[in-house]
């Protein structure tokens, strides 16, 4: 499976209900097309830096989630139609992931897109050390 | 005569490079911020000093950014 991002603004009138609706169906979509949600997380209501069908705040929500290509048709397709969503954008973040590597729904501190393996710089001390000499 | 240069001050390597926990992320208006000018142009490399591949992912990042609505396109004609 591919791991995607999806990031969508919400109409800024919507009351907490017409969020949860929104959450239930594009979560629905994910589960739907065999795909797996690991996070979904509403950031709250932002100004937008330019008009948005008229609108100039929105609720951003971001989702986390596994699933093939196929998928993300069905949900832009859905964010398309749908007239609460604003806006959307979505990124691929791996390739080939193991789905049993991801518990769902469990909120985890978001990686880099381009997923840099973290490596501890060793130190070498052979380098750049003209500055200390003059410590004596 | 010597003109003063730039705001900007030039740096030998590129920070990215440098320091490589800084993340470049299209979710952090905040941090890119600092790439593109009060008009919301993108600064060019030769002036924010970064290498090749950092500004590429700069700008990519920055585009992202516009797309959905978290920076200007421009400031100042918003659409
Ligand atoms: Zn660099």
């Amino acid at each position: 499976m591919r791991r995607y991002e999806t990031l969508f603004i919400v109409t800024p009138d919507s009351s907490e209900e017409d969020l949860k609706a929104v959450a239930e169906k594009i979560q629905g979509v994910v589960t739907g097309m065999n795909g797996k949600l690991v996070n979904y997380k509403e950031q709250g209501k932002k100004k937008l830096a330019y008009n948005v069908k008229k609108q100039n705040k929105g609720y951003y929500v971001l989702m986390d989630y596994l699933g093939l290509a196929d998928l993300v048709a069905e949900l832009e397709r859905n964010m398309r139609l749908d007239e609460r969503i604003l806006k959307y954008i979505t990124l691929k973040l791996a390739d080939t992931v193991d789905p049993e590597d991801f518990e769902v729904q469990e909120p985890e501190p978001s990686e880099d897109t381009e997923s840099v393996a973290e490596v501890e710089p060793e130190v070498d001390e052979t380098v750049e050390t003209q500055e200390s000499e003059e410590e004596r | 005569m010597r003109r003063r240069r730039r705001a900007f001050p030039r740096r030998k390597v590129c920070r990215f490079c440098a320091d490589s926990s800084l993340a470049i992320d299209y979710k952090d208006p905040k941090m890119l911020k600092y790439f593109v000018t009060e008009r919301g142009k993108i600064i060019p490399r030769r002036i924010s000093g970064n290498c090749a591949r950092h500004q590429r992912r700069i700008t990519t990042a920055i585009k992202k950014a516009r797309h959905i609505a978290l920076m200007p396109y421009t400031t100042i004609q918003p659409h």
